[in-house]
């Protein structure tokens, strides 16, 4: 990377931060699903009577999922199968908000223009904002993951008197599965840009994206599947491939004349 | 040197509209060439050609050696534009901006800063250098503009109605820069605008456009040779005798005071003649002033020859 997309990245990462709107929107859903969420979660576990249906429930988990406490039990299946869907929403939404706004937002407010009459290829500015989208969408999840584990294991161990124990699907989530998606996301809306006019009309295309991420939510939430770590090493190996497909398709489209109109 | 050429340059949109059709000019190194006609006649979309951001349909372009539909970047390290739609950052201060835009020319943050600094105190915006863009009027942006297409200190410069916006005072300080750039640096300015009585005071050649075609281009001189239409002379005498040139001037339109006298004269060579008749004949000479087309003049009697040849 060069000094010259160097500085494109480091405007579109203070660009988001200065702008707090954009920023606040960016963080307020991560607060909710990895802080709020998990904290009701936990009380409601902690308060809750030992309901005869979660003890039959227990009983048809895998023997790795028991704990010595039902209390624990609960908030393990929790924090190991419940949370972790929300690691792949969040690259969605930030990386979606963030590709829109440094690409469709440039484009709308007459900057892009401006950019193209700078030594930069429309390769190099395509890879410095799918980055930059893909960087910062990458950073939300781990600050989000780091404050979840935080809190999380600060209230259990208050309440519960011992720690959750993070599964290896966590690594996976975090380290293939997220960038993936994250990287599908912002490509996806940088390729839309191209054609999209308005801020608004490019995020639309991840809208898509977030309907399979829901399904499995929905799935994980009624035990219809539970994802282990080979499923989901699966499904990150696909989803990396399609990145990268996308991606390599999507530098092609763009040259001058299209990304003038 | 020749520093920008065109040759037989074209372009049709997909649409099917012809913005450009076959035009074939040069520049030299330090002029500042005004590319005049009005609002649509394809003034823009030349400078997007010279700059690759539109490929041509039929002919070429060069600036300073680089094709511009292969390496655009080239054209763009050695080159700066100002266009009305190319912005800035409203989030970022005026500074902020210009060592955005230095460091994408590959110049370090702290050399930049001095640039902007020595181009925000040209420009007169030194006071607002440290407010958020979303602050300034569209004569501050526009100066801006002007300071970043600056910024690397560029071989050519393409600007795009550059003194829209501004104040006549800015308009002024403007001139005076692009002037001293052409002047000093040797930088050579290819400068579009409808406002032909600005490009007259400025530009050192022209070139007129209308509907994507060159009418003609060569300094103020060469244009007033192509039309051919003369000057006007007028006087202002008293006891001027009746019927003095009994004819031999076209359009005698003495005035309603009777003092002022307008004659259309081939050249300058007439002038003293006609005043060594006036005063031989005893009439009182007050003032004598030469009136030769302006480039308005010049630009409506091609449009109009342009016209009746169409016909």
């Amino acid at each position: 990377m060069n000094r010259a997309m160097y500085a494109v990245l480091k405007k579109d990462f203070k660009g988001v931060v200065s702008n707090r709107r954009l920023f606040s929107e960016l963080l307020i859903v991560p607060l909710i699903l990895t802080i709020i969420f998990p904290s009701i979660s936990i009380a409601a576990v902690h308060f809750a009577p030992d309901d005869p249906d979660i003890v039959k429930l227990m009983e048809l988990l895998p023997d790795g999922s028991r704990a010595d406490s039902l209390e624990m039990a609960v908030s393990g299946l929790i924090f190991n199968y419940i949370l972790p869907v929300f690691f792949l929403m969040i690259p969605i939404m930030t990386a979606s908000i963030m590709a829109a706004s440094s690409f469709v937002g440039e484009k709308e407010k007459h900057t892009l223009e401006t950019l193209l009459y700078c030594p930069l290829g429309v390769k190099q500015i395509f890879q410095a904002k799918v980055l930059a989208s893909f960087l910062f969408s990458m950073l939300v999840s781990m600050i989000s993951f780091i404050a979840m584990l935080f809190v999380l294991e600060m209230e259990v161990l208050f309440v519960m008197g011992d720690l959750l124990v993070p599964s290896a699907g966590w690594l996976v989530i975090l380290f293939l599965l997220s960038p993936s998606i994250s990287m599908i996301a912002v490509t996806l809306i940088v390729r839309g840009s191209a054609k999209a006019q308005s801020v608004e009309e490019s995020q639309q295309g991840a809208v898509f994206l977030i309907i399979p991420v829901i399904l499995l939510a929905a799935g994980q939430f009624a035990g219809v599947m539970l994802l282990n770590v080979w499923i989901l090493l699966g499904l990150s190996m696909v989803c990396a491939l399609l990145a990268w497909a996308l991606l390599q398709k999507a530098v092609g489209r763009f040259n001058y004349e299209t990304l003038l109109k | 040197m020749k520093t920008v050429v065109l040759e037989d340059l074209s372009k049709t949109y997909p649409g099917g509209k012809e913005a450009v059709k076959g035009i074939s000019l040069s520049l030299e190194k330090g002029e500042v060439f005004g590319f005049l006609g009005p609002n649509g006649a394809g003034k823009t979309t030349t400078v997007k050609l010279l700059n690759g951001m539109l490929v041509p349909s039929k002919g070429r372009c060069c600036v300073l050696g680089f094709d511009p539909a292969r390496e655009p970047e080239r054209v763009h390290e050695v080159s700066g534009v100002l266009t009305e739609h190319a912005r800035m950052y409203d989030n970022m201060t005026g500074i902020q901006n210009l060592i955005f835009y230095a460091e994408i020319f590959g110049i370090s943050e702290e050399e930049g800063r001095k640039r902007a600094m020595v181009l925000l105190e040209k420009l007169g915006l030194k006071e607002a250098a440290e407010q958020k863009l979303a602050a300034y009027s569209t004569g501050m942006r526009q100066r801006l503009s002007l300071a970043r297409a600056m910024i690397h200190s560029p071989k050519v410069l393409f600007l795009d109605e550059p003194t829209s916006g501004l104040d006549p005072e800015s308009a002024q300080n403007v001139n005076r820069i692009i002037q001293e750039l052409a002047g000093e640096q040797g930088t050579t300015v290819f400068l579009c605008t409808h406002q032909l009585r600005y490009a007259q005071e400025i530009c050192t050649r022209y070139g007129l456009i209308e509907e994507g075609s060159l009418l003609a281009a060569g300094t103020l001189g060469e244009l007033r040779e192509k039309v051919d239409s003369g000057a006007e002379l007028l006087i202002r005498v008293k006891n001027l005798p009746k019927r003095i040139f009994q004819g031999k001037y076209a359009e005698e339109k003495p005035d309603n005071s009777g003092e002022g006298l307008s004659l259309k004269i081939k050249s300058e060579e007439d002038v003293p003649g006609i005043i060594r008749c006036i005063v031989g004949e005893g009439g009182d000479v007050y003032e004598v002033k030469v009136n030769r087309p302006s480039l308005e003049d010049i630009y409506f009697a091609l449009t109009a020859r342009g016209k009746e040849e169409q016909l």
